[in-house]
């Protein structure tokens, strides 16, 4: 994968400029037996929004959770290499897994608001840090839910139940949820393919200005998408990092044959 | 076999009768549980129904006799019917099996009453006049004055036996107890005062008595009860619909609020009704937190290897085990074991009378527990496993550690199936009889288990059950038809318990279901 680094693209050679928020360096994931990430490394670089493409089944998933040890939820999960975050490689048995999370906010494919109040679920993660003092939460909710552009929508009906939200303010509550920790980094996995196009138009312009405060990792089937919404872009295949450029690069002139096929849609 | 149906009919028609045989069954099972439902309901509400008092004039045995009697119908087929009469001889009540040539004659006539005494013991007779200090032969119209005199009395006598001799006792005791000597003037003084108030209670208690009520069987001969004795006179057979209602209402509160009488055969079921709940009201409180942190073990902490799976294998199959056998092992583990060395190290001073080491409602309640364990386990982790995965990851991602996500998400959203739990334990609890008179449950218990004396809550005392009740009230119902509906009115009861019980647990689960599951 180094060989990526190596040519002599003026754009890559910005890719490895820039200052990065998650450096992941050779990286193996196996379930039970099976190797689902071979070899991975990365560097995914700070403020920017970073793509993740494949077939579905190829580890985008897999890889995502592996940047909040989400994976370790499942038994039978093996990793080996490292992933850096903050300067700490976050592989290592003695990081606090919570504190990590906190910093590294995640969104899922179906929004999955906890059956409270839009409030509770909004202060959820800043209560279990113990935030307790009634005008803080106050605050924090508010500019959560500014910054998810729902306050507008929800401001009069904070305290009802998050499951009578549409399904577009559901995953922009759940946005909101995450951005209320001021997490440094945030992971969306295929946030917008349950949504309607309206408001994943939305999500989208939502995200490129949530990119001034945090890195974005975005995993995405669209292929519009990914090169609307993204600086750079990865493109994976069965569990490998088969290329890996700028996004105006990777969809215009890609290197390998195999992006060319899977972008063109010739595959998956 | 097989073949022939094969032979006979086409796979729709095989089909429609498959279906239609089902439903034959499940609409003959209906029928059966609304039998049994109106079976009970009817035989349990005739006990607190007046029925009608009969003059009966009937043969037997060469010799005319004439009672007030209940007739009740026996045997339709055969002819013959129950009479529940009163005699001269015998006032309180009898039963008679009688063919129904033998009757010459029955009539219903105004002027009798069903008369029930406060020992539970029931006459029918005519009412014939009162006997007051002032008046050797007062109208039956007085009644209702003459009951006021005598409750003043009564409540005089009440006083006086509360207030005060209950206060000189108590300086009596604490004489004793300071060591006074026998002669001490102090001592012969309060004496001197009790056996005055007592002296004073003996007459007020004649004067009482004075007051009675003259009453007439059907043969004409007369028998003197105290006012004091009667608890109500009905005149049945003159009483209007909504004044039979009235009795009803009046019957149906006695039964619920005073103790048996007439070893269980009469008055009301009170200290069984108090017993049951609040039995089922520990084993819940016991089985809850149990339940739920087991199963909260098993499906979240425990790893997932084979022994986990030989111990959830065991829970389902103790749901299995008979229930005398864990009434054998409340008894032997919990009442002989666990007691008996609580008493050894607690109440030492007390043996060898045990306090804990004895049957009693906490070991009853333990019993159950354990009994109704592996339901609460069960259904409760089959709320734990239909919490959406999402919702785990999603509390996870936020930096909540296993137990917050435990305590804040899955055990909410888990509480509708740990509610079903709940009810299949206290449906299960309430109906079990066998294990608890093993280790508690009792015929007749002197004490309820909670009162005003400290420490307010006994556990260690024997209670009464409903269950108890009716298995009770069926041994005396193979020669006593009256008793038997008591047995059918505490049948009623406790299927009324049980379904008040499940209801609120219902409700409950559905308040939470809307609250925490999705839409
Ligand atoms: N919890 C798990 N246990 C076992 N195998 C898993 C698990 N999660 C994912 N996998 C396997 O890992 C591979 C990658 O999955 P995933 O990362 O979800 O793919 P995607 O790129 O579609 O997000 C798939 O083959 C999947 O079957
Ligand atoms: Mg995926």
């Amino acid at each position: 994968m180094l060989k990526l680094f190596q040519h002599n693209t003026p754009k890559i050679h910005e890719l490895e400029k820039a200052s990065s928020a998650i450096d992941v360096r050779e990286l193996n994931l196996w379930f039970g037996d099976k190797h689902v990430l071979h070899d991975i490394s990365m560097r995914i670089p700070k403020n920017k929004v970073t793509a993740l493409i494949g077939q579905s089944g190829c580890g985008k998933s897999t890889l995502l959770g592996c940047f909040n040890r989400l994976n370790d939820l499942y038994n039978g999960c093996k990793y080996k290499g490292e992933i850096v975050i903050g300067g700490k490689n976050i592989n290592h048995a003695k990081v606090n897994v919570a504190r990590l999370r906190t910093r590294v906010g995640m969104v899922f494919q179906q929004p999955n608001p906890f059956p409270m109040s839009i409030y509770d679920n909004v202060c959820y993660g800043l209560k279990l840090q113990g935030v307790n003092i009634r005008r803080h939460l106050d605050d924090a909710v508010e500019s959560a839910l500014k910054e998810a552009a729902l306050w507008e929508e929800v401001k009069d009906r904070l305290f009802e139940s998050a499951h009578l939200l549409s399904g577009g303010q559901q995953q922009r509550l759940i946005i909101a949820r995450a951005l209320a920790l001021k997490p440094d980094i945030l992971l969306l996995d295929e946030p917008t393919s349950a949504l309607d196009p309206l408001t994943t138009l939305f999500i989208e312009e939502l995200m490129a200005e949530l990119k001034q405060r945090c890195t974005i990792v975005i995993v995405t089937h669209n292929m519009q998408q990914a090169a609307r919404v993204s600086d750079y872009t990865a493109f994976f295949h069965q569990g490998r990092l088969i290329e890996y450029a700028d996004s105006d690069t990777l969809f215009t002139m890609p290197e390998k044959k195999q992006t060319e096929d899977y972008i063109t849609g010739r595959y998956g | 076999m097989v073949n022939l149906i094969r032979g006979l009919f086409t796979a729709v028609q095989r089909q429609s009768l498959v279906i239609s045989l089902s439903a034959f069954f499940t609409s003959l099972l209906l029928i059966g549980l609304v039998y049994i439902f109106i079976l009970i309901a009817s035989r349990g509400g005739a006990y607190f129904w007046p029925d009608p008092l009969y003059l009966v004039k009937y043969q037997h045995s060469n010799q005319s006799y004439s009672v007030f009697a209940q007739i009740h119908e026996q045997n339709e087929e055969e002819k013959i019917v129950q009479l529940r009469y009163s005699h001269a001889n015998n006032p309180y009540g009898s039963f008679l099996m009688l063919e129904e040539q033998s009757i010459v004659s029955q009539q219903q006539v105004l002027d009798v009453a069903e008369i029930k005494l406060n020992d539970g013991r029931m006459i029918f007779a005519a009412p014939d006049f009162l006997i007051t200090p002032q008046h050797a032969r007062a109208a039956l119209d007085e009644y209702s004055q003459v009951v006021g005199e005598v409750e003043t009395i009564s409540s005089e006598i009440e006083r006086l036996q509360q207030d005060t001799l209950a206060v000189i006792h108590q300086s009596l005791v604490e004489l004793n107890r300071k060591g006074v000597e026998a002669d001490a003037p102090a001592r012969e003084k309060l004496q001197q005062r009790f056996r005055a108030v007592l002296s004073e209670i003996r007459e007020l208690e004649t004067l009482r008595d004075n007051y009675q009520l003259s009453i007439r069987f059907a043969d004409s001969r007369t028998l003197t009860l105290t006012v004091a004795q009667i608890a109500q006179i009905n005149l049945v057979n003159q009483l209007s619909l909504t004044e039979k209602w009235q009795v009803v209402a009046r019957n149906v509160w006695g039964f619920l609020s005073q103790s048996p009488k007439q070893a269980n055969t009469a008055g009301g079921v009170f200290p069984a009704l108090f017993g049951t709940v609040l039995m089922v009201f520990l084993m819940t409180i016991i089985v809850t937190p149990f339940g739920v942190l087991a199963a909260i073990y098993l499906s979240e902490y425990a790893p997932d290897n084979s022994f986990t799976t030989v111990i959830r294998i065991s829970v389902s199959n103790m749901a299995g085990v008979p229930s005398i056998v864990y009434g054998v092992f409340g008894l032997g583990f919990f009442v002989y074991t666990l007691g008996g060395n609580i008493d050894t190290l607690l109440f030492s001073d007390h043996l060898p009378a045990p306090t804990m080491g004895a049957p009693g409602v906490f070991w009853a309640a333990l019993t159950m527990a354990i009994l109704t364990l592996p339901v609460v386990i069960v259904a409760t982790e089959e709320g734990l496993a239909r919490v959406p995965k999402g919702l785990r990851s999603g509390s996870f991602a936020l930096g909540a550690t296993k137990a917050e996500t435990i305590r804040k998400i899955i055990l909410p959203i888990a509480s509708p199936g740990i509610m079903t739990g709940v009810i299949l334990a206290i449906a299960r609890a309430a109906g079990e009889v066998a294990p608890l008179m093993l280790v508690g449950a009792v015929k007749f218990a002197p004490n309820l288990p909670i009162d005003g004396e400290f420490p307010y809550l006994h556990l260690d005392r024997q209670f009464m059950h409903l269950g108890v009740l009716i298995y009770d009230g069926a041994f005396h119902s193979q020669t006593d038809a009256k008793s038997a509906s008591m047995m059918f009115a505490s049948c009623l009861l406790l299927l009324v318990v049980v379904f008040v019980l499940n209801v609120t647990a219902v409700i409950l689960r559905t308040r939470l279901r809307k609250r925490y599951l999705q839409g």
